[in-house]
């Protein structure tokens, strides 16, 4: 299997900037091939010591991940440490859907199955050897990114070997990746590995060019090396930003859209060209919003960018991003938050303008009855279809726009101190062709108004894993109120 | 085969790889290693000449048991599943014969002589698949529901047992289990037991399907002792006696060998069994969740707020701790926690606050790897696969990786099985009263 990832001079290039890097940053991290092997010393009776030995222990990550120490950082979207470097694999066909693969060093991320506290744990992989194996899952048709967890399963083989146990991959949230499967995998030792993954029906409520679509339990197979080169792509790729930025509020750009978007060149998604549209829009209005709740300064972000010719991913096949529509995007009426009722100024007009839960921006939008939107939405292949207004909820991240999936949202409609839906109307997950993952709700036995309040209560939070930079947030996320503008 | 290295392990992991191996070496080693220890070999009580005074239930179990303090049954520390084809010569006209049937019934008798009917002797079952029964123009009488067996869930796509039988053979002794396998399908010599020689014929009947063989322990502590197994990781608990880390099998939590009882008709003390073969990622369940995560998703969520199980489910007594609202929560805490419990979902399958299921499933290290076994009786495969579904929990709005532990087991295979009676369980027709 081709790498597309980088040539060689690619490589050195990012080498150069990564020690330069280092050394204004912390120089913490060391150069993978200098690393001493001590982790594995310790752990005399494990058998793959001896292969380590064998293979050259310094020759796994060791101490050499990269640190994601952030002292104290907000309760809100935050930047991490640095830039990932990954190997990016040709994506390859899965039935009806594409699957892209990506690989890099094993990964500090934080599992989450329920809301409080307790329910959150970081996990620090405590085996150098191995990789944080993700991928991207979408429907070729659509080019819609599956953001939803039905239990995907890889299997691991060493030629006919089976490494290890299956495991089914966290459905996951990372900055510069957005929506993906991964975990961490551990290897015995340096070799080609097959990897088989497979794919269960995907069974969220689906909408317009979805409907009775990826019914199928698929699978696919792909193949990867793991050897020093790999570790050092991996390790020597990644970029750290300037310590003063760690922890500030904001976010790194997506991967495959952000490192060009400012810039030109930006080439891909061929099948969904509105989606580079947006992110165009969406980087060009940052400036106007610096003195929003955005502490960090996006455009500096990509100038720092260019500066260290973050590249490599420009020639590897592209891998869609799972961002969301922008709010110009939705046909129907953009709730308005409740603080202003007049409704004109209260509506949100772009990205920053949404309100928050929990550092989440949670767009709300009702689609007229008869209106072409709500008649997809609301045919979900499932039995008669009702007509009626559609209720649309979409949290998503406060920058990069990625869909929040995997949480429980209801909602409660009040006129004057009448319930007119509700109270907590459970909404349901939904992907939409058009749209993609949110939360919604067919109205078909009442008719919400302009002035209606819109109460969206998160009954629990988006059960997906975080990448450092979305570790705290979006987890006790409050109510929000909207109201129905006038039209 | 090769055996393990008797110098890295202990004794119990050494016994335990012992079985996985099995054969004729490994017997003679595992022979060595106890009179080596007890200084006589002959620790296993004797059995009986009087079949009559043996249970009709082949899975009558429970009270030839040791019970712990809590009152649960105490299963066989050691098991083997041994998948056995009909032989060619044991049929006529594609039915067994009066020799074949003859063969297997005094082969039974044999290690019931041999050995005590009790976990410290010897416990077994014989099953017969579906595929058994279909070489008989009759179909199974009214009453017994035995369907081929089928994938459960739209995420698994498992081999089938279609093979003939299923020897489930079940001991605290681990030499027990390997001698009866030895003796039935070795080619040494014929070992002896107090003073029975385990002399059979039944490889006239039956060949041993060797690439479904399985094998598997359970008991507290053993799933630790295999933590130099690849994906058994170091922080299983010390006193774990499931390799998931926590008690099962709780006394109230289990059907009672009545319930699942056939109680009419030819087959009247017989039951269902199903097995089905699992991996279990461990590695991810311990070291990427917490001790309160792993309780959200083994028991309920509530289990984990209210700290209700303790390390390893100890703080439990002989229930797992579900009232009936912590079972109708399930859905709510779906939606309202973003998480539900295994046990807590799996209940639903109750059938008016009983448990339909009586399970006798243990770990393995078959391939190298953690899983599970599990084999399970009830009175209809129906009443399994309701269960199953149940805990399954397609209809939750739950993402996967918070649906009970649904994100760490991956079947591999599934078996469907009737245990006739003691009387009709050597090569018992479709329909004996036909």
């Amino acid at each position: 299997m081709q790498d597309f990832t980088r040539t060689t001079d690619e490589t050195e290039i990012d080498r150069r900037t990564f020690v330069a890097q280092t050394g204004a940053a912390t120089g913490v991290l060391a150069l993978a091939g200098c690393l001493s092997g001590d982790d594995d010393e310790e752990d005399g009776d494990d058998p793959d010591a001896e292969n380590g030995d064998e293979n050259g222990s310094g020759e796994d990550y060791g101490d050499g991940r990269p640190t994601i120490e952030v002292e104290d950082p907000p309760n809100a979207v935050y930047l991490p440490t640095h830039r990932e470097a990954m190997r990016m694999l040709d994506p390859i066909e899965a039935g009806d859907m594409m699957l892209g693969p990506m690989l890099s060093y094993p990964h500090d991320f934080w599992t989450i199955a329920g809301s409080g506290e307790d329910a959150v744990e970081r996990e620090s992989p405590d085996s150098g050897r191995g990789v944080h194996m993700m991928f991207t899952l979408w429907d070729q048709q659509t080019g819609t990114v599956l953001p939803v967890d039905d239990g995907v399963q890889i299997r691991v083989y060493d030629g006919d070997e089976q490494v290890g146990s299956p495991v089914s991959p966290w459905s996951m949230i990372s900055q510069e990746m957005g929506f993906h499967f991964g975990d961490n995998v551990t290897l015995p030792e340096d070799g080609t590995y097959t990897v088989e993954v497979t794919i269960p029906p995907v069974s969220v409520r689906k909408t317009g060019d979805l409907v009775d679509r990826l019914d199928e339990r698929v699978s696919a197979t792909f193949e990867f090396e793991y050897d020093d080169e790999f570790r050092h792509e991996v390790i020597g790729g990644v970029q750290y930003l300037d310590e003063a930025e760690w922890g500030d509020r904001g976010a790194l750009e997506p991967m495959d859209h952000g490192d060009h978007g400012e810039h030109g060149g930006h080439d891909g998604h061929d099948d969904h060209a509105h989606e580079d549209e947006h992110d165009d829009h969406e980087h060009g209005d940052h400036d106007s919003h610096d003195d929003g709740d955005h502490e960090h300064d996006h455009g500096d972000e990509h100038d720092h960018d260019s500066e260290n010719g973050h590249n490599g991913h420009d020639d590897h096949a592209h891998v869609p991003y799972s961002a969301l529509p922008r709010i110009d995007e939705y046909d129907g009426a953009i709730l308005a938050t409740a603080d202003d009722e007049s409704g004109a100024d209260g509506v949100p007009t772009d990205h920053d303008s949404l309100p928050r839960s929990d550092d989440a921006a949670i767009l709300a939008a009702l689609f007229e009855d008869g209106s072409a939107d709500a008649e997809r939405l609301a045919d979900d292949g499932e039995g008669d279809v009702t007509a009626g207004q559609y209720l649309l909820v979409s949290p998503r991240t406060p920058y990069n726009r990625v869909p929040l999936a995997d949480a429980a949202l209801s909602v409660t409609v009040e006129r004057d101190d009448d319930t007119i839906v509700g109270p907590d109307a459970a909404l349901a997950e939904t992907l939409d062709s058009e749209y993609g993952i949110h939360y919604g709700l067919v109205i078909d036995d009442t008719q919400i108004e302009p002035g209606d309040s819109v109460t969206v209560t998160i009954d629990s939070p988006p059960q997906v894993a975080r990448h450092q930079g979305y570790d705290t947030a979006f987890l006790e996320m409050p109510p929000i109120e909207f109201t129905v503008p006038e039209q | 085969m090769t055996l393990p290295d008797r110098s890295t392990l202990s004794r119990r992991e050494y016994a335990r790889a012992l079985v996985a191996v099995g054969g004729a070496t490994a017997l003679s080693a595992c022979l060595d290693m106890s009179s080596g220890e007890n200084g006589a070999e002959n620790t296993v009580p004797s059995g009986t000449d009087d079949p009559d005074s043996l249970p009709a239930r082949q899975y009558a179990w429970n009270e030839f048991a040791t019970r712990d303090d809590k009152g649960n049954v105490e299963p066989p520390a050691h098991h083997v599943l041994l998948p056995l084809a009909l032989t060619e010569r044991a049929t006529a006209d594609g039915e067994p014969t009066a020799d074949a049937r003859e063969t297997t019934e005094s082969t039974l008798r044999t290690l019931e002589r041999a050995y005590e009917w009790s976990t410290d002797g010897l416990l077994f079952t014989l099953g017969y698949t579906p595929s058994y029964f279909e070489r008989f123009d009759e179909d199974l009488p009214e009453g017994v529901d035995l369907p081929e067996p089928a994938a459960l869930t739209s995420r698994e796509d498992p081999a089938f047992d279609e093979f003939d039988a299923l020897l489930h053979l079940a001991s605290n002794h681990p030499e027990v289990v390997l001698e009866v396998e030895e003796g039935l399908f070795g080619d040494q010599e014929e070992p002896e037991r107090n003073g029975v020689v385990l002399e059979s014929n039944l490889i006239e009947v039956f060949e041993r399907v060797d690439e479904n063989r399985r094998t598997g322990f359970v008991g507290a502590g053993l799933p630790t002792e295999h933590t130099d197994v690849s994906g058994v990781p170091d922080a299983v608990p010390k006193d774990a006696p499931f390799f998931m880390g926590f008690r099962s099998g709780f006394d109230r939590t289990q059907a009672s060998e009545d319930r699942v009882t056939i109680d009419s008709g030819p087959f009247a003390d017989g039951t269902t069994q199903h097995v089905s073969s699992m991996d279990i990622q461990l590695e991810v369940w311990f070291e990427q969740e917490n001790h309160y995560q792993r309780v959200s998703k083994m028991f309920s969520p509530e289990h984990a707020a209210e700290e209700l199980v303790g390390d390893v489910g100890e703080e439990l007594g002989a229930d797992s701790g579900l009232s009936d609202e912590r079972i109708e929560a399930t859905a709510a805490d779906a939606r309202q926690e973003g998480v539900v419990g295994h046990a807590q979902k799996a209940a639903r399958g109750r059938e008016d606050g009983d448990p339909p299921l009586l399970r006798r499933d243990f770990n393995t290290i078959d391939g190298d790897r953690p899983g599970l076994h599990f084999v399970s009786l009830q009175h209809d495969i129906e009443d399994f696969v309701r269960v199953r579904e149940a805990m399954t929990g397609a209809d939750l709005d739950v993402p996967s990786a918070n649906n009970g532990i649904l994100h760490y087991i991956f079947v591999n295979r599934r078996g469907n099985y009737l245990l006739p009676p003691r009387g009709l369980r050597a090569l018992p027709a479709a329909n004996p009263d036909a």
